[in-house]
């Protein structure tokens, strides 16, 4: 039984940008760097995990000018003649039509990611292994997806969904599967439990990614592959070579001694995009944000997860940085009306200065999957009502959008904005009431302050109720009065009028309020409500009965 | 909304267990009145009508007179109902309805536009009645004369016909009800007569 899978994406630096660019996938590619202070640069079949690629530096720690060199190429470029390590001038006399990007670190850290997400989504257990390098524990995984050619078959499906190539290996150690990857040329490669010594006995010994004076030692001693590795005597070995040619020995068994360590992912994942220029124009802007976004949807579409925030860091050509924060009212992995409401946002809060860089962080969650039931009427689209909500809060305000909500007062007008969030039962509240028996209780103080309006009316009551047109904030007037009952109000003359409906409030506190309500009819028909403040003996005109 | 016209064809304009005007889906109603005439007492009921259903409604308040606490006590869902306050900006007011009737699903859009109705030209009315008619959406508007002329299927007029006071002695303490009626300014098909109705305070 196979034990571990182990997911590898070769020349990984051109595959990132590949990704990043899916038109260059047909070209010869290579990557540039000013330097490359690592001897491990560019070795054949080994992954580029840990580069470190920092400019070099002169004594006196300034920058020095330096020739463009290869650091990474692409299969297409290899076929050519361009290997790493080569100036830019030499790898274009190999290959002429050779198109170079710069290392971008932004593209390389994300596509690590997205390997590494995409490898989760097939088993719980993964473990980085660098860039382009994941080992997979694949315990159990027979039950759910088949035999180990199959699961195989899924990386390599999953990683292709996020715009990498990739080839598997599968085995009992990490050691052997990765060997199987890197050595053989089938999308999937399958070591059978027992047969790790014979499988692994080809396999150039480059695989092992040994120190470079232990592999100049056994260059010297004339092995070449694992099996002639493997055939050393141990002890011997452990006499001339020590603890490190004891290692060595074991991984061309396919032994692995190191404990698993497994990898969970970030609460925010990132994509991002270096640019060559700055851009200063919203639309353009637009463009990036979209490729960008498209990434990051594609990572969590391979994983069956959606966002339900979305941060955007936008790097400025004045050397600082925007960002903006972005809550989605519903968890989506579309990337139109993700973009849509980023645009909107940066519209509202654009940059201050050109923008160099565009990084996109969304928060993955797991979506529960649910159908509306047959008799539910419809609503709206929780992704044209994200879009909708969002263009209303541009052109209006977020404070003046949303569902109002009643306030546990008596203080009159008493009310606060919830986001717009309609309920999704099935059944729809007066449904709900109407098989209710008098003598069940009355539904929970959370259900709403329609379900306490049903309690306190009945509903032929409340379905010609009339409505008062509120004046926000109420307006003062004045009121000219016949004893307590108003007579005129802003020379305008009193037909009829009843009252005073005394309520007050609050008393307790610094906000008490009390206050006679007056319903009048002025002469030219309206009919209105006046209230006079108790507390400071002012008329105002509260609203009008319409 | 769907239950009411179905029964009396494409254009239903009445419910017949509420004995009012009902707007009608995929199609533009006005009503208009003076001050105190009921209008927004007909739209809160519209809201409750729509609620009751368990469907979505949204309003669009040019002057942010909506009271929620008297919408609640009438029986209107509050949760259901995207409330949209526009500050007085009836520009601002008409194009968040234009917004709200391209979003398929919401089963009436309320326009209120208090006192001051804009002038609206034809173009945009007929943009806005199409607009409606593709995703199937009730447009309610509301205010004290007609916008949209003859792009509204069903245009009523409210009047106030009485007041009832209530109290204890000879001076009443309370407004009681108040009894309006409806009169048809236009409809593309022969629209019912609606009796009066009386409000409750």
């Amino acid at each position: 039984m196979s034990r571990f899978g182990c997911v590898l994406v070769e020349h990984f630096d051109a595959a990132a940008v590949e990704r990043c660019e899916p038109a260059l996938r047909e070209c010869s590619l290579a990557i540039l760097s000013p330097s490359m202070d690592s001897p491990n640069v560019g070795r054949e079949g080994a992954p580029t995990a840990d580069k470190k690629r920092a400019p070099t530096a002169d004594k006196t720690g300034a920058p020095t000018a330096k020739m463009m060199m290869v650091l990474e190429a692409n299969a297409e470029a290899r076929e050519q003649g361009v290997r790493p390590g080569m100036t830019e001038p030499e790898a274009r006399a190999r290959c002429p039509m050779l198109v170079t990007r710069p290392w971008v670190e932004e593209y390389v850290v994300a596509a690590r990611h997205a390997l590494l997400e995409a490898a989760l989504a097939v088993s719980p257990r993964i473990e980085d292994g660098g860039a382009g390098l994941v080992y997979v524990d694949t315990v159990g995984l027979e039950r759910l997806i088949g035999d180990p050619p199959s699961i195989g078959r899924r990386l390599v499906h999953q990683a292709r969904a996020i715009g990498l190539t990739a080839r598997v290996g599968l085995a009992v150690s990490r050691t052997g599967a990765r060997v199987a990857a890197a050595s053989a040329s089938a999308p999937v490669t399958v070591i059978p439990p027992g047969r790790e010594r014979a499988g692994l006995a080809k396999a150039p010994l480059a695989v092992l990614d040994l120190a470079p004076d232990l592999a100049a030692t056994l260059a010297r001693w004339g092995v070449r592959t694992l099996g002639e590795l493997a055939a050393l005597p141990r002890e011997g070995l452990a006499t001339r070579l020590g603890p490190a040619g004891l290692r060595a020995h074991d991984l061309a068994l396919g032994l692995d001694h190191d404990p698993f360590r497994p990898w969970t992912p970030p609460p925010f994942w990132e994509e991002a995009q270096g640019l060559e220029w700055g851009i200063d124009s919203l639309g353009v802007l637009a463009l990036v944000l979209e490729t960008v976004l498209e990434r990051l949807c594609q990572r969590l579409a391979a994983v069956a997860l959606a966002a339900d925030a979305l941060e955007v860091r936008l790097g400025l050509a004045s050397g600082g940085h925007h960002a903006r924060d972005v809550s989605l009212a519903y968890p989506m992995g579309e990337v139109k009306p993700m973009l849509g409401l980023l645009v909107l946002d940066l519209e509202a809060h654009p940059p201050q200065a050109p923008v160099t860089r565009v990084a996109v962080s969304a928060h993955p969650i797991r979506t529960q999957a649910g159908q509306g039931g047959l008799w539910q009427p419809p609503a709206p689209a929780p992704r044209d009502l994200v879009s909708v909500l969002a263009r209303l809060a541009a052109l209006v305000g977020a404070d003046n959008l949303g569902s109002p909500t009643l306030v546990d007062s008596h203080r009159p007008d008493a009310f606060t904005m919830l986001a717009f969030s309609p309920p999704t039962e099935s059944e729809p509240p007066d449904r709900r009431w109407r098989g209710r028996s008098l003598r069940q209780d009355p539904p929970a103080p959370g259900d709403q302050a329609s379900a306490l309006a049903d309690t306190r009316d009945p509903p032929g009551e409340r379905e010609h109720r009339l409505a008062l047109r509120r004046i926000r904030p109420a307006r003062r007037v004045d009121v000219g009065t016949a004893g307590e009952r108003p007579a005129h109000v802003d020379a305008r003359r009193v037909v009829a009028c009843a009252g005073p409906w005394r309520a007050s409030g609050e008393w307790w506190d610094t906000e008490a309020w009390a206050r006679d309500e007056w319903d009048v009819v002025l002469g030219d028909g309206a009919l209105c409500r006046l209230v006079r403040d108790r507390l400071t003996g002012h008329w105002f005109l509260d609203g009008l009965y319409d | 909304m769907d239950d009411a016209t179905a029964g009396e064809g494409a254009l239903g304009t009445g419910d017949p267990t509420t004995k009012r005007p009902v707007p009608i889906r995929g199609e533009i109603t006005e009503i208009v009145g003076g001050p105190s005439s009921g209008r927004t007492s007909h739209l809160v009921a519209c809201l409750r009508y729509v609620a009751s259903r368990g469907e979505t409604a949204a309003l669009v308040d040019t002057e942010e007179v909506f009271d929620p606490g008297l919408a609640s006590r009438a029986g209107v869902d509050l949760r259901r109902l995207l409330w949209v306050r526009c500050g007085g900006h009836r520009d601002v007011a008409l194009r968040a309805a234009d917004m709200l009737v391209r979003c398929p699903g919401f089963a009436l859009v309320a326009l209120d536009l208090g006192e001051r109705v804009p002038r609206l030209s034809t173009t945009l009315a007929f943009r806005l009645k199409f607009a409606v008619r593709r995703t199937d959406v009730a447009l309610l508007i509301i205010g004290r004369r007609r916008l949209t002329g003859s792009s509204a299927a069903l245009a009523i007029e409210t009047l106030r016909e009485g007041i009832e006071w209530a109290g204890p002695g000879a001076a009443p303490t309370r407004l009681a009800r108040v009894r309006t009626t409806t009169r048809v300014l236009r409809s593309r098909r022969a629209a019912p007569g609606w009796p009066p109705l009386w409000w409750s305070a």
